[in-house]
């Protein structure tokens, strides 16, 4: 969980072009939409296409990426339950 | 003054739902839908999402679907006319997208198969087609971009220099928007249902609507158009402010424009998409805007699906057969209103007298347009027109190769090429890293070509319109979106690309940026953009005191340019840039004035040099207003624009210096945005510098210069000191 967790830190980054942010500025609890990371609806859109390209998971409504969406810890702790790329 | 009148004389339709006026007022009646599962093209999934897409097969393949479904809306609005229009304006925001990503998927390299690439060259097609040798214009402002151009054309009547205007809008379906929307999780998979509780998106779809608008009452004048009205939620780029303020400020200004109050609206042509933002901030606005009795209202998006460019065209002819029909169609696809919306959408269509229509159009970029419609005759106009003013410049910038404006003009001083690609650090100098970090070339330029006008003002007010000219748009986010589309089997295309991919996106910036909530004009008309751009904001900031941004720009993108703009493939680098202006009406009385003075094709118009001397005047006033001659020579038309400028300076007996700016900036569709802002610096130096000279006189005195487009059209806009 903590590696998916880094990965996933690098990976907002990167993909999201985050210039003023590090990698370990993304906390596990923090709000990760909306908040001082400055990610938005949009972002996460790519984000969920992210996800699905990376790790198979589909997050396909709005309601159900409100509660993922909700922090890097939800966001990872759903990946991980939902990904056949991942060991349980 | 004029106090003309705005009839419709003639229109055409084909969309998911037919052919033809009668076909689709027959639909409409038995509320029956066009969207089924996608057929056009092939696709990796086999479970195709619901679009609206036009049945049967459609014939001439040798020009792209958009140019064909054009076409045919075209020749049903002009078949009882004997008269060509005085010009063509059309919404149109994928052009031949189709065929292109058919063309990039095979990795077709020949530019000459993307000829019809271009938004700008489905206006050209009709205009051509119909012998009309004025100004082709194409607005592409997403969704609203039908409705946009329908209120430019009613603004080029209104100013009584055009008396029939071609007006519409049309869109082929293609992969861009297909996959686009559906990233965006914008698609309903169960077809669009407007303003139902169950709603869950859109259903993308393509069409062509076109109306032969004209300034004296036909015979066979079907219905008038009142008025129309624009703004900007200057909010969010994909995304509606959620209050609806914008699509109530487009409805306002409409209503007003119309010259009627909001209580005489018989029937809302609602733009109702189905999305869940859309359908709540339109809900919103209608609500602010009727606190008691409400119109009828529907949407038909459930029957037509979304056609984008053409939805605002096909719902004005939605418009004209409530009022002659009188039918008030019903909202397909809405079957138990969502009941948060407290709105009343019809779900049967209403048979009833109609003789007031509202229709809204809104975009991407938070663009609005509302447009209000009558039955012939039944207000007294209440308005008079003006004729389009000379525009004040307050400002002015450029980025070039060379750099910005300072180094520019430094580098044209000492006689330097300013072609060439800046790097995106010096062009992103003065943007806030974090708030552009999902911006890549084009809006970058625009942006900070906007900015730089804006504090070359002085930093006067936030100006509430923004006018934009781009050949190509944002090739970098097009190619990108497309090519990951492509590498990944069409699974995982990218949802940012795609909002920056849409024409309109810098523009949207742009108001952001300031908070410019007015008018908001993408056009896009080749290597003509920014000259139709400064043709928007003249017609459209006429009479109003507020400051605006007028820009042209283009980015060019190493294998898009290369395919797309012909002008290129010669030139060993790429170049891009363009420039900026910050405008205002109000007369004062220093300082210098832009103005567009001419615009014509070539082609079916021989005379057209004689014809742009004309409007210049005799020789000696051409050679007493002007010191200087700007001239556009497109690689792609050069030896064709070297005997049209050749013609030119001879017919005028022009002795001052005439500059072939290409030379300077390099190719690319917006120099002659560059061309503007560097006629102004010269006419505030009060001279030329010597090393463009060539021997003639370097001052300008009080004379003004005039900046030529030559190729496909012959266009001048003139800067002058007051």
């Amino acid at each position: 969980m903590e590696k998916l967790i880094k990965e996933l830190q690098v990976k907002i980054v990167e993909v999201l072009n985050l210039i003023d942010v590090q990698p370990e500025d993304i906390g596990t609890d923090d709000q990760l939409v909306g908040g001082k990371l400055g990610i938005d609806s949009i972002d996460v859109l790519e984000m969920v296409i992210m996800i699905e390209k990376d790790y198979g998971v589909k997050i396909d409504n709005r309601e159900l990426g409100v509660k993922v969406f909700a922090t890097l810890g939800t966001l990872a702790a759903y990946i991980h339950k939902s990904s056949p790329e991942l060991p349980n | 003054m004029t106090d003309v009148r705005i009839y419709i004389s003639g229109m055409g339709i084909i969309s998911s739902l037919g052919k033809g006026i009668t076909e689709t007022g027959e639909a409409l009646q038995k509320s029956l839908t066009g969207i089924r599962p996608l057929a056009l093209f092939a696709i990796a999934s086999d479970q195709p999402l619901p679009v609206g897409e036009v049945a049967g097969p459609i014939e001439d393949e040798s020009i792209p679907r958009t140019h064909q479904l054009a076409r045919l809306a075209s020749d049903q609005a002009m078949a009882e006319s004997r008269e060509t229009p005085d010009a063509v304006v059309m919404g149109v925001t994928t052009g031949g997208m189709l065929t292109t990503e058919a063309l990039l998927k095979k990795n077709v390299q020949d530019p000459k198969s993307f000829r019809l690439h271009a938004t700008g060259s489905v206006a050209e097609d009709i205009a051509r087609r119909y012998r009309c040798t004025g100004p082709a214009l194409t607005v592409s402002t997403a969704c609203s971009s039908g409705a946009v151009a329908i209120k430019i054309a009613l603004e080029m009547l209104r100013s009584g220099s055009f008396k029939r205007v071609l007006a519409g809008g049309a869109d082929s379906l293609c992969r861009l928007t297909y996959y686009g929307f559906n990233a965006l999780q914008l698609i309903d998979p169960e077809g669009a249902r407007p303003f139902d509780r169950n709603r869950r998106g859109m259903s993308v779809a393509e069409g062509a609507a076109m109306l032969l608008l004209v300034a004296n009452h036909p015979h066979n004048a079907v219905a008038e158009i009142l008025g129309a009205g624009l703004s900007c939620d200057a909010h969010h780029p994909a995304t509606p402010h959620p209050r609806g303020q914008g699509a109530q400020a487009a409805m306002l200004a409409a209503i007003e424009d119309a010259g009627i109050s909001s209580a005489e609206v018989d029937y809302i042509n609602l733009h109702g998409t189905g999305t869940l933002d859309n359908d709540i901030s339109e809900a919103r606005a209608i609500n602010s805007l009727y606190e008691r009795q409400k119109p009828l209202m529907s949407s038909v998006k459930g029957a037509f699906g979304h056609s984008l460019a053409a939805a605002g065209a096909i719902e004005a002819v939605v418009s004209a057969i409530a009022i002659t029909n009188s039918l008030a169609p019903a909202t397909v696809g809405c079957n138990l209103p969502d009941p948060d919306l407290k709105l009343d959408p019809l779900i049967q269509p209403a048979q009833r007298p109609i003789s007031t229509v509202l229709s809204n159009s809104f975009g991407f970029g938070g663009n609005n347009a509302a447009v209000v419609f009558s039955d012939c005759g039944k207000y007294k106009p209440k308005r008079t027109y003006a004729k389009t003013q000379p525009m004040t410049i307050l400002g002015s910038a450029c980025i070039t190769g060379a750099g910005n404006t300072r180094q520019t003009m430094k580098s044209i001083a000492g006689g330097k090429t300013c072609a060439g690609m800046l790097g995106i650090r010096p062009i992103s100098a003065n943007l806030a890293a974090g708030k552009v970090r999902r911006l890549k070339r084009f809006p970058r330029l625009a942006l900070s070509l906007a900015i730089a006008a804006h504090e070359n003002s002085g930093e006067g007010p936030d100006p509430s319109s923004v006018f934009l000219g781009t050949g190509w748009g944002a090739l970098s986010e097009t190619s990108d979106f497309l090519t990951r589309l492509f590498e990944t089997n069409e699974q995982f295309p990218s949802p940012i690309d795609f909002i920056g991919s849409v024409h309109n996106a810098a523009a949207g910036q742009i108001a952001m940026r300031f908070q410019a909530t007015g008018p908001n004009i993408t056009m896009t008309g080749g290597d003509y953009s920014f000259e139709q751009a400064l043709m928007a904001a003249s017609l459209l900031s006429n009479g109003i005191d507020d400051t605006f941004l007028v820009i042209g720009a283009d980015e060019s993108h190493p294998q898009l340019s290369r395919l797309f703009d012909r002008s290129t493939s010669g030139s060993a680098i790429l170049s891009d840039g363009g420039g900026a202006l910050c405008l205002k009406t109000a007369a004062s009385t220093t300082g210098f004035t832009i103005q567009p003075v001419f615009f014509e094709s070539r082609e079916n118009n021989p005379e057209v040099i004689s014809s742009l001397i004309q409007r210049l005047g005799q020789p000696q006033q051409i050679n007493d207003r002007y010191g200087l001659i700007l001239a556009g020579i497109p690689a792609a038309c050069r030896h064709e624009g070297e005997m049209q400028l050749k013609n030119l300076v001879s017919l005028s007996g022009f002795t001052s210096p005439v500059i072939d700016y290409r030379k300077i900036t390099g190719e690319y569709a917006s120099a002659s945005a560059v061309a503007a802002a560097i006629a102004v610096k010269f006419l505030q130096n009060g001279k030329i510098p010597e090393a463009l000279c060539r021997d003639k006189p370097a001052g300008l005195g009080q004379k003004g210069a005039l900046i030529i487009g030559t190729g496909s059209f012959i266009t001048a806009l003139e800067v002058m000191p007051k």
